[in-house]
């Protein structure tokens, strides 16, 4: 837009001042603040088109800093410091004309009167810039002054106090003792308190009780759960990889370790400097390495068709927005495409921390694995005791073997000249039975033997008999005993066509790594598979005759199987007809100077070239490929060695049952193997990879080339040779750091408080909250620092405080005035979180099953969950529900299907944890109300908790009921609520007493046993009412 | 005490209207999904009811005030269905030429390919209705409607793969995190029904093969909005909304004797505390109860005389069929639901297409055709939009082997077919037109951000003013990256 600039009329200011209704101000003499009250206007309002970005910068006008806002355009300055009538921007702002009014008539915001009025007052008291608060380093405030002293137990009161005497507000007096044992409970252990720590507490009547109940639950197990909780959020942990296929991953070690990271309160600099940077750090400890699993929570994908690089990208990008989020509260993403229009971020820093994050030694596509690369494994002391004997045992065998083998006296028939020529002889591989541990199975008829009483057999005891319509067949893949093949070899099989049902075809099938070698005779279609006049489908000869035993002959050089191939598999197929198997083998030319297991010559042979097919061990198989001519005299005594030791057959010597021990030794460690978990973690790329500027963000579009580096308004990295995410790390919690400290104990304030200091716990940009009490923010994040990061002792003073245990009852008055109790005139009440709902039904109810850690547990789930959106071949299309103990799980441990999470817990505003998360949202819907009562996992709580109520509550009713509400609430029934109570038992009561059949449905929801010592329809009544209770408002809020 | 439980129900009302309307502060209040929530309320507040959307929205007169949005995917061949390209048929097995393809990013699956074989469609194309469309005789039932149809034959993407794409066009960005269409529509409009979501999402099955594309809940997903905006799947097995059903043994009336006690017991809590969340807890169990008996009452189609049925084919009794659904969806509009998403899935032929498209076509045709019919007999067309597509096209050379009787085709972001019919569009034309080889766009190009522009501005919405500040980025449907347009030249 062209821009003119004018004088501005005077005699306008006065006018508008006026009119401008400075009645909601705090008066005009009141000093404005830039950053409270002007920045939100300019960035919400203005800094689009006057702000940061220079590519959207109209009129070439800034406002987001002094120096453009007072530069002289034609004689005429935006902004003149004191003399709002010799500003532009004033004039623009009040201008009725809309060619000269800004913002522009088109323009989607616009400034209200007390904007208007506000920008006139800051300019008149001399437009005062300020830095961004967040982006200036905190500076710990002097205590402010109060006169409630007495009501003061902390640092934290003074500021709350302090604001709420200035507005003339009184905090309310400290709630009840049960009230607040169960809230600090909830918060800090995320479950309620029992009876007996409830009795306990209001027995305790020293002045510090409820200190030390605070300190116990800081020791609790269940501490380190809870805060997990809500830091997983942040990591977007899930189980499964979140895009496409969404098949499992294994990440859950990392979740176990932030719980035992919590637990043991490890300072959260270095709970920083592990997730981000673990492997990094010198000589990293198991945990340091499981840690930067942090970065490896973000969703990946393998979808066929996906290019790396974008991927690749996309992955860094989720790292940096992760980690800007969760520790500077800032929105890096913002500035993918282009300069942050609000912030100081430009494109190039962005690209300067994703140079940082772009280095991790992974593949773009996960490969729908379980565990994609890098991962680790993590075996107990236990497991890896046993490991180590496993190794010792195969190492003192192998000596053994190797003793042997060098006492031999081997010499290679393929050496020896004039030997006679070998007999071709038969080797039968399937007769009577299949061979050892095969896996058959058949398509179309089952498996059927038959014998000379009930069909045709042409050897030994029996045959297969199939019949059928269309292709039907009988195939095994894998056997504990393939075939080898040799030159010349000859494989054969046994039929008798029966001749009243003549089949159109039958083939032989051949398993090497994949079904592609096949023999037909027959017609050549009737068959479907493999392409005819190639080795997957050899014609070889017309249907054989009916009514006798026809032998079926090709030759592997047919098939195309070369001499050394392994033969796992075998199928007999047929196309329709009534045909009997029987025994099919190899006629193999028996020269022991062709044989690999005979000869080394041979074997090396055979071997060559084989790759991932042989059976030998790396460094063999390694030589194995190489060219003989180029093995130097080492390697071939290397191969000699391995040959004798681990092939070679002969008849004479002691080497195979030791070869059976060292088999069944690997198979048991294999075994062992397969049960110690993993967990992905973190690894730097030798090289790093180059990170350019991308073009609007296209993965493809590469600008000017990138280093490592922060955005310049943030303090500079330390200077170090190799800059990395351990530099990164390391930076994020220097104490000049303005942001990391304050992010997270204001993410803590929220945790407790409901609403943190800065609202937008996600946002300390400039478009984020202005915070509620600014000094009270910078005191305890320096007071963080100050300690140590010490996440226990912030947490302890939250807690402790007298704002912390106010009564959250609220007048009407109160409520007018702060509906969202950001003043803390009164004490938090809020909703409990989904995880907290159900496990605390879980608990009361006395199901609750409290071991830690492990994989993901699936509980009660409706049917078709999954299934209505996965992948059909996805390993997490259909939901396989656990049984037993399982389901009784704290719900921090549900397995997490990020493209259909726990449906209870996403209707409870739980995220999805496809991406970083920093504040639930708490809605209140008739869905959830429809899982309070009817979700079989409540429901079966509320009988457990009616069960307890008729078994542990007393001798009549009212006790009870009295039992059963102190149980829910931690508090004790007034009359008018047993009545209540009272008056639903009796209904619910007469009701089921005349309908057993219903009473007895109530009672077995759920898998836990129905009790058989209490009457069908009392429980149900009783089961009612505790549904009643598990529903009160009381219940689902933390109060 | 009167008064003051005076006070609070005004308060609740109150702050809901302004939190909601500010989009920011507590939100808990109460639920923009049901706004029956203070249908006791009425006579002290009318206007209530009247707005439960956002202050100021719609922006202008809505065209539609519901959206039925019939979600292709795996992206449908729109050479197949849509795109008639007569020349192909002389140019079978002969090279895509390099200057048409002219450095495409091509997926993966082909950009190894040495060849690229054009696979002219085998299906025949004909002309119908008034307006001389051409349509494939994939679709017989829904060329019968053509004449009600807007076919945009030149939408267009950047992704290749159908996550990000179909996690694209649905929510207006590739990676995830975004709110999806319905629920930005029910974030700004709320819903006119009673006792029923404003966003409800179908799944229904299909029937060419068993390995399908997955969907993501995150399409139908509230991202950063309220989660009451999210899209509420109703089921064709089990509870057909989730937890529904009370457990067995638990009849309406020992539900509802809980129910009478709870009530008690939280008005017991509220005149202790005075916090007005309480009076919305008691109102949304009292939603939740009243659910019970219209959401059954929703599905069950008894009362649907036969002429109707056989509207929407033979399949339609057969719940979790999409004919089915789409019975549903005008049974959803009729009730006031704003949102009805049904997503049918495995429309992705990288190779046996002539296998399975046609199964995937019978799936879907008839349906389409009776639900624009029935809508139409209720006078419910005009204020309905119907939306039919998927997350892109696919190529015109062929994937693997190619046969006069088989073949396949990948993933082209380049052009592809959507419809769109009835709420204020224009039926009966054809927008935009494609090369010869369905490659490439030559005249009127629709990125899929203005066919979510256009969606938007049928239901009275200016996509760039339906707002949510978040991460400090007045967050929209269409993006902030690009421009949108509505594309006006449909509209009627």
């Amino acid at each position: 837009m062209k821009s003119t600039w004018h004088k501005p009329r005077p005699g306008l200011w006065p006018a508008l001042f006026l009119c401008a209704g400075l009645t909601s101000l705090e008066g005009a003499q009141s000093p404005v603040l830039f950053n409270r009250d002007i920045r939100p206007i300019l960035s919400d309002t203005c800094l689009p088109c006057h702000g940061f970005d220079a590519n959207k910068r109209k009129a070439d006008l800034r406002l987001d800093s002094l120096e453009g806002a007072t530069a002289v355009h034609n004689g005429h300055q935006a902004i003149k410091p004191g003399d709002p009538a010799g500003s532009e921007v004033w004039r623009r702002i009040t201008a009725t004309d809309p060619k000269i009014k800004m913002p522009p008539p088109d323009a989607l915001k616009k400034l209200n009167a007390e904007q208007i009025a506000l920008v006139g007052h800051w300019i008149e008291q001399g437009a005062i810039y300020q830095k961004h608060w967040a982006f200036v380093a905190p500076v710990r405030p002097p205590l402010p002054d109060v006169v409630r002293t007495n009501w003061v137990r902390n640092p934290v009161d003074r500021f709350i106090l302090a604001t709420l005497e200035a507005k003339h507000l009184q905090p309310s007096p400290e709630a009840s003792k049960e009230t607040l044992i169960r809230r600090v409970t909830l918060d800090l252990t995320g479950l309620p308190p029992t009876l007996a720590e409830v009795d306990a507490f209001l027995a305790d009547q020293a002045p510090d009780a409820y200190e030390r109940l605070v300190d116990r639950l800081l020791k609790s197990p269940r501490y380190g759960e809870q805060m997990a909780r809500h830091w997983l959020d942040l990591a977007r942990y899930g189980d499964t990889h979140g895009l496409h296929l969404d098949n499992e991953r294994s990440l859950w070690p990392y979740r176990d370790w932030v719980v035992r990271a919590y637990n043991d309160n490890l300072p959260f600099d270095q709970f920083t400097v592990w997730q981000l940077a673990g492997d990094l750090l010198p000589h990293p400890t198991r945990d340091q390495l499981i840690a930067s699993g942090f970065n490896r929570c973000n969703v990946s994908t393998s979808e066929g068709g996906a290019i790396d690089e974008e991927f690749q990208v996309r992955y860094a990008i989720d790292r940096v927005e992760t980690t800007s989020t969760t520790w500077m509260g800032l929105t890096m993403g913002c500035a993918v495409c282009h300069d942050h229009k609000l912030d100081p971020i430009t494109q190039k820093e962005f690209y300067q921390v994703f140079a940082i994050f772009n280095n991790i030694a992974e593949h773009a596509m996960d490969g729908n694995a379980l565990l994609p690369p890098p991962s680790m494994p993590l075996p107990s002391p236990e497991q890896e005791k046993q490991l180590a004997d496993f190794d010792n045992q195969k190492a003192s065998l192998e000596n053994k073997a190797r003793d042997i083998a060098q006492a031999l006296h081997y010499t290679d028939p393929a050496t020896v000249t004039n030997a006679p020529k070998p007999e071709p002889k038969e080797f039968v591989w399937i007769d009577d039975d299949f061979p050892a541990q095969a896996e058959v199975k058949a398509d179309g008829p089952p498996v059927q033997w038959v014998t000379a009483a009930d069909g045709q057999v042409f050897s030994g005891k029996r045959a297969l008999r199939r019949s059928g319509k269309d292709l039907h067949q009988v195939y095994f893949a894998s056997s504990a005993e393939p075939l080898t093949v040799h030159a010349g070899d000859q494989f054969f099989a046994y039929v008798y066509l029966d001749p009243q049902d003549l089949p159109k075809s039958v083939m032989l099938q051949f398993h090497v790594s994949d079904w592609a070698n096949r023999a037909n005779w027959g017609d050549p279609d009737a068959i479907v598979y493999g392409k005819k006049g190639t080795t997957e489908k050899v014609q070889s000869g017309e249907l054989p005759a009916a009514g006798k035993w026809e032998r079926l002959e090709v030759s592997a050089a047919a098939l195309g199987l070369a001499p050394g191939t392994r033969i796992t598999g075998l199928a007999f197929t047929q196309f329709g007809g009534t045909v009997f198997w029987d025994k099919a083998g190899v006629v193999s030319v028996d020269d022991p100077a062709q044989d690999p297991t005979v000869s080394l010559v041979a074997w090396e042979k055979a071997e060559h070239g084989l790759g991932d097919q042989s059976m030998a061990p790396q460094e063999i198989k390694e030589l194995l490929d190489k060219k003989p001519a180029k093995l130097d005299e080492q390697e071939r005594q290397k191969l000699k060695d391995y040959f004798l030791t681990a092939v070679y057959q002969d008849p004479g010597s002691n080497l195979p049952p030791i070869r059976a021990e060292l088999n069944a030794l690997k198979q048991k460690r294999d075994a062992l193997e397969a049960e110690i978990p993993s967990t992905m973690i973190s690894k730097e790329l030798p090289k790093p990879r180059t990170t350019w500027i991308l073009v609007r963000g296209q993965y493809d579009k590469h600008a000017e080339e990138v280093g490592p580096g922060v955005p310049a308004i943030l303090p500079p990295l330390p200077p170090c040779d190799v800059t990395n995410r351990l530099t990164f790390a390391r930076w994020l919690v220097e104490p000049q750091h303005p942001l990391t400290a304050r992010v997270t104990v204001n993410r803590f304030w929220q945790q407790f408080f409901g609403v943190g200091l800065v609202k937008t716990a996600e946002d300390f940009g400039t478009r984020g909250e202005w915070p509620s009490h600014p000094e009270l923010l910078d005191w305890l994040a320096t007071e963080f620092m100050r300690t140590g990061w010490d996440m226990k002792q912030m947490v302890r003073l939250l807690v402790t405080s007298a704002t912390y245990r106010q009564d959250s009852a609220v007048t009407p008055e109160l409520y007018t005035l702060d509906p969202e109790n950001r003043l803390l005139a009164r004490g938090p009440r809020y909703r409990l979180d989904a995880e907290e709902l159900r496990d605390y039904a879980l608990d009361v109810s006395g199901l609750l099953n409290l071991k830690m850690g492990g994989r993901g547990v699936r509980t009660y789930q409706p049917p078709g969950i999954w299934e209505a959106v996965g992948y059909t071949t996805s390993n997490t299309a259909k939901y396989t529900q656990d049984h037993g103990d399982a389901l009784y799980r704290r719900s921090l441990y549900l397995f997490w299907k990020r493209t259909a999470p726990p449906p209870t817990m996403i209707t409870f505003d739980a995220p999805s944890r496809e991406k970083c998360w920093a504040r639930r949202e708490r809605t209140d819907t008739p869905l959830q109300a429809l899982v309070m009562m009817n979700d079989p996992q409540f429901f079966e709580a509320a009988r457990h908790l009616g069960y307890r109520m008729l078994h542990e509550g007393g001798a009549d009713d009212a006790a009870r009921l009295r039992y059963g509400f102190r149980l829910a609430t931690d508090r004790n029934i007034t009359a008018t609520e047993l009545a209540i109570l009272t008056e639903s038992l009796n209904a619910q009561r007469e009701r089921y007493n005349g309908d057993e059949a219903a009473a007895k449905k109530v009672i077995s929801v759920g898998e836990s046993p129905v009790p058989a010592d209490v009457a069908a329809p009392e429980l149900a009544a009783y089961t009612m009412v505790a549904n009643l209770l598990l529903n009160m408002d009381e219940v689902v809020t933390r109060n | 005490m009167e008064h003051e439980k005076l006070f609070w129900q005004n308060t609740t009302r109150r702050t809901f209207f302004k939190t909601t309307g500010l989009a920011a502060g507590r939100i808990a209040l109460a639920s923009l999904m049901f706004p029956d929530l203070f249908g006791s309320a009425k006579a002290q507040t009318p206007t209530a009811r009247a707005h439960p959307g956002l202050p100021g929205l719609p922006h202008f007169a809505p065209k539609a005030r519901h959206l039925i949005y019939l979600f292709m995917n795996g992206a449908p061949s729109q050479i197949d269905l849509w795109d008639y390209k007569p020349g192909l048929a002389d140019m079978f097995d002969s090279d895509l030429p390099d200057s048409i393809r002219n450095g495409q990013r091509l997926t993966t699956m082909t950009s190894g390919q040495k060849r690229f074989p054009i696979a002219p469609s085998i299906y025949k194309f004909a002309r119908h209705g008034q307006c001389g469309t051409y349509v494939s005789e994939l679709l017989p039932h829904t060329a019968e409607v053509v004449d009600d149809l807007a076919v945009i034959r030149t939408v267009y993407t950047e992704a290749i793969n159908h996550d990000p794409a179909s996690t694209y066009i649905l929510t207006g960005n590739q990676i995830p995190g975004k709110p999806s269409i319905g629920a930005w529509i029910s974030y700004g409009l709320g819903s006119e029904a009673d006792n029923l979501p404003a966003f409800v999402v179908m799944t229904p099955r299909w029937s060419a093969k068993r390995d399908a594309q997955a969907l993501y809940q995150r399409l139908w997903g509230a991202g950063f909005l309220p989660s009451r905006h999210q899209g509420v799947a109703l089921r064709a097995n089990g509870d057909p909304v989730l937890y529904l059903n009370n457990p067995p043994g638990v009849a309406p009336a020992a539900r509802r004797t809980m129910l009478d006690g709870l009530a008690k017991l939280n008005e017991a809590t509220f005149a202790r505390t005075g916090d007005p969340e309480i009076q919305t807890r008691i109102a949304q169990y009292e939603m939740a109860f009243r659910m019970q008996t219209s959401i059954p009452n929703l599905v069950n189609i008894s009362d649907e005389p036969k002429s109707v049925l056989d509207m929407y084919g033979p399949e339609v009794t057969q719940p979790g069929t999409f004919a089915a659904s789409a019975l549903l969806a005008r049974r959803l509009v009729e009730r006031g639901v704003r949102v009805v998403q049904i997503l049918h899935r495995e429309w992705d032929h990288h190779g046996d297409l002539p296998r399975d498209l046609p199964l995937q076509c019978r799936d879907v045709d008839h349906a389409c055709k009776g639900l624009i019919l029935d809508l139409k007999q209720r006078g419910l067309l005009d204020e309905t939009l119907i939306v039919w597509g998927g997350e892109f096209g696919r190529t015109v050379y062929c994937q693997g082997e190619l046969r006069h009787d088989n073949y396949g085709r990948d993933h082209h972001p380049r052009c592809y077919t959507m419809w769109m019919a009835g709420g204020g569009v224009q039926g009966g034309i054809v927008h935009g037109e494609t090369d010869e080889f369905s490659y490439n766009i030559v005249r009127d190009p629709v990125h899929i951000r203005d066919i979510n522009a256009t969606i938007l501005h049928q239901m009275g919405i200016d996509h760039n003013r339906l707002t949510y500040n978040f991460q400090g980025l007045d967050q929209k449907l269409v993006g902030t990256e690009a421009p949108a347009f509505p594309v006006k030249t449909i509209l009627a």
